[in-house]
C-alpha cells in the first residue's frame, strides 16, 4: 500500500501493471493489457455488479452509451473511443430502464468527476450515486471535436470517417487505422482538433474514480491500474487470486504517469490563459 | 474512542422549509456525530453560547435589519458557518423577489448570506438531499479538505445559475457535451440540443446545481479559477 496523496494524480492506494489472462480479451483491439475488460468480466461473473455502462463506437467517431451484462457484451465495447457521448444523461435512463442496482461505469476523467461528485455529494433526490459501485476512469488526453477532426482527415489525408477502424496513441504519434493502411500523425498537430474544454482540463487519470486505467510507453501490452480506495484494491486483488488477471507492482511507472499528468496540466494552464 | 459530538446550530432566515425538512431527515443518521440545536426543537433562544458549526438556510432579506443582525450574531457564535441550500448560498429563487408580491409583499431584495457575513462552506441545491448533509459532516469531521474544496470555493461566490453555466462554459466553447447539467437540473430547465445544453430561461430558479455539477466548471472552480 502506497497511500500517496498527490493532487495531480489524486489519491493513490496502489499502482499495478495488469494483463488479462483471457486470450480472447487480449486478441480484441483493446488499448493495452485488457485489464479493465478482465476486471469487469470478473465483477460481472462473481455477481459483484449487475451491469457495466460504457460507450461503444458506432460509426466514425460517434459513440453511444450501452449496458453490458455479460462477458460477450462487454467484449463488444472494448477499445478506445476518442469521442464523448452525452453519457451522464443517458446513463440514468439506462440504469432505470434495465433496473440495475450495482453498476460499474467506464468513463473519462470528466465523467468520473461527475459520477464521483454525485456519489459523494448527492445534491438531488433524483441522484443515483448509490447504484454506482465502481467508477473506472481511463487516462485521457482529450476528446476530439470530431466534426473538425474528421473534416481535417478528409481534406488533408483523404480519409473518410466510415473507413476509420481504430485510433491508437503511440508515443508522440496518433495512428489512424483506416482501410488497409495506417496514418501516423504527430500528436501536437491534432491538439487543435480536441474540444476546447479538453484543452483546459487538468485531470489526466480521473482523480474522482475508484480505479484509473491506462498505459505507459515503457510497458506496452500491460495496463496501468491505479486503485484509489480499499474497495478497488479488493476487486483487483481478488480478480488476480481467481486467475482473471496477471498482476505485478507498477511503482516504477509512476514517474511516467506523473509526467503525462504534468503535461496535461501545463497544457491546461497555458490554454486557460487565453481561453478564460 | 468516544468523540465529543459537534455542537451544531441551525437557523432558518426565510425560505420554503425544504432545506429544513432535509436537515430534519438527515438528523437520525447524524445523531451520533452532532448535537443539533434546530428551531423546531427549541424555544426562542439558542441553547448555547458557542457552536462548532452553524447551518444557515434561507436568503437574507436586505430590508430586514433584524435578520442581518442575527446573521452577524451567528457568525460570532460559530466556528464554521455553512450556507445550506440555494437560497442561502446563491439566493436562488429569492432573486426573483421584487416587492409587492404575495405572500410577503414587504420582501423586495434578497441576497445570499455571504453578502452579509463570511461563510465557510456553501452547499447549493433546491433543496440539497439529507444524504448531502450526512456526506458533508463525514468529510468535515475527517478533515477531508480535498473533497470539500468545491463547497469551500463556492462560499465566496454570490451568484451561480444556468445562465452562468451558459455564459462561462457553453459560450466559451468549453462544454464537452457530457450532459451532467441536464441531469442535475431540478426544474428541467436544461435540455441537450446538438450535444450542448440549452437553457429555458423562465424555468431556471438559479439554484446553481448545474454549475456545481458540471465537471468542467467544478474543476475550474476547484482549481481556484475566479468566478
Amino acid at each position: 500500500m502506497m497511500s500517496v496523496t498527490d493532487n495531480l494524480l489524486g489519491n493513490v492506494f496502489g499502482i499495478y501493471l495488469v494483463r488479462a489472462t483471457d486470450e480472447e480479451i487480449l486478441k480484441r483491439k483493446v488499448a493495452s493489457g485488457g485489464a479493465v475488460t478482465a476486471l469487469l468480466v470478473y465483477a460481472l461473473e462473481k455477481g459483484l455488479i449487475d451491469g457495466v455502462v460504457t460507450a461503444k463506437r458506432t460509426e466514425g467517431l460517434e459513440g453511444q452509451a450501452v449496458v453490458a451484462r455479460t462477458r460477450e457484451e462487454l467484449l463488444e465495447t472494448a477499445g478506445n473511443k476518442w469521442s464523448i457521448v452525452p453519457f451522464a444523461s443517458r446513463m440514468k435512463a439506462k440504469i432505470e430502464e434495465e433496473d440495475l442496482k450495482n453498476v460499474a461505469v467506464v468513463c473519462l476523467p470528466c465523467q468520473a468527476q461527475f459520477f464521483g461528485q454525485m456519489r459523494d455529494f448527492p445534491l438531488l433526490e433524483s441522484d443515483f450515486g448509490e447504484r454506482v459501485k465502481y467508477i473506472v476512469s481511463l487516462f485521457c488526453i482529450g476528446t476530439f471535436a470530431f466534426e473538425a477532426f474528421l473534416n481535417y482527415l478528409r481534406m488533408k489525408h483523404g480519409i473518410m470517417a466510415q473507413d476509420i477502424k481504430d485510433i491508437v496513441l503511440k508515443g508522440d504519434f496518433l495512428e489512424i487505422y483506416h482501410g488497409d493502411s495506417v496514418l501516423s500523425l504527430p500528436i501536437k498537430e491534432v491538439y487543435s482538433y480536441l474540444q476546447a474544454g479538453c484543452l483546459v482540463c487538468t485531470d489526466y487519470t480521473g482523480t474522482w474514480s475508484d480505479i484509473s486505467a491506462g498505459f505507459v510507453e515503457s510497458e506496452r501490452g500491460w495496463t496501468v491500474l491505479i486503485t484509489r480506495n480499499l474497495k478497488a484494491e479488493e476487486l483487483v486483488k481478488s480478480a488476480e487470486k481467481d486467475g482473471y488477471i496477471e498482476l505485478r507492482d507498477g511503482s516504477h511507472v509512476m514517474g511516467e504517469v506523473l509526467k503525462a499528468a504534468r503535461e496535461k496540466l501545463a497544457r491546461a494552464q497555458k490554454n486557460m490563459m487565453y481561453l478564460l | 474512542m468516544i468523540m465529543e459530538k459537534l455542537k451544531v446550530l441551525h437557523v432558518d432566515i426565510g425560505g420554503c422549509e425544504g432545506c429544513n425538512v432535509s436537515i430534519i431527515r438527515a438528523y437520525p443518521k447524524l445523531m451520533d456525530l452532532i448535537e443539533l440545536d434546530i428551531s423546531y426543537l427549541r424555544k426562542e433562544e439558542y441553547k448555547l453560547d458557542e457552536y462548532d458549526v452553524a447551518i444557515i438556510t434561507g436568503g437574507a432579506c436586505m430590508n430586514e435589519p433584524r435578520i442581518l443582525e442575527e446573521l452577524k450574531e451567528i457568525r460570532e457564535k460559530a466556528h464554521t458557518v455553512v450556507a445550506f441550500g440555494s437560497c442561502a448560498t446563491f439566493s436562488g429563487i429569492l432573486r426573483f423577489c421584487r416587492g409587492g408580491q404575495e405572500p410577503r409583499p414587504d420582501h423586495r431584495n434578497f441576497q445570499p448570506i455571504n453578502s452579509v457575513i463570511k461563510v465557510d462552506y456553501s452547499i447549493p441545491g433546491c433543496p440539497p438531499t439529507p444524504q448531502m448533509l450526512q456526506s458533508f459532516f463525514k468529510f468535515y469531521i475527517n478533515g477531508d479538505e480535498r473533497r470539500l474544496r468545491l463547497f469551500k470555493v463556492s462560499a465566496d461566490i454570490k451568484k451561480l445559475s444556468g445562465f452562468d453555466l451558459i455564459d462561462d462554459i457553453v459560450l466559451t466553447g468549453l462544454c464537452i457535451g457530457c450532459g451532467a447539467c441536464e441531469l442535475s437540473c431540478p426544474t428541467n430547465a436544461i435540455k441537450l440540443i446538438d450535444k450542448r445544453p440549452n437553457l429555458v430561461q423562465e424555468k431556471c430558479i438559479r439554484c446553481g446545481t448545474c454549475y456545481i455539477r458540471c465537471p468542467r466548471a467544478s474543476q475550474i472552480l476547484s482549481m481556484g479559477g475566479a468566478k
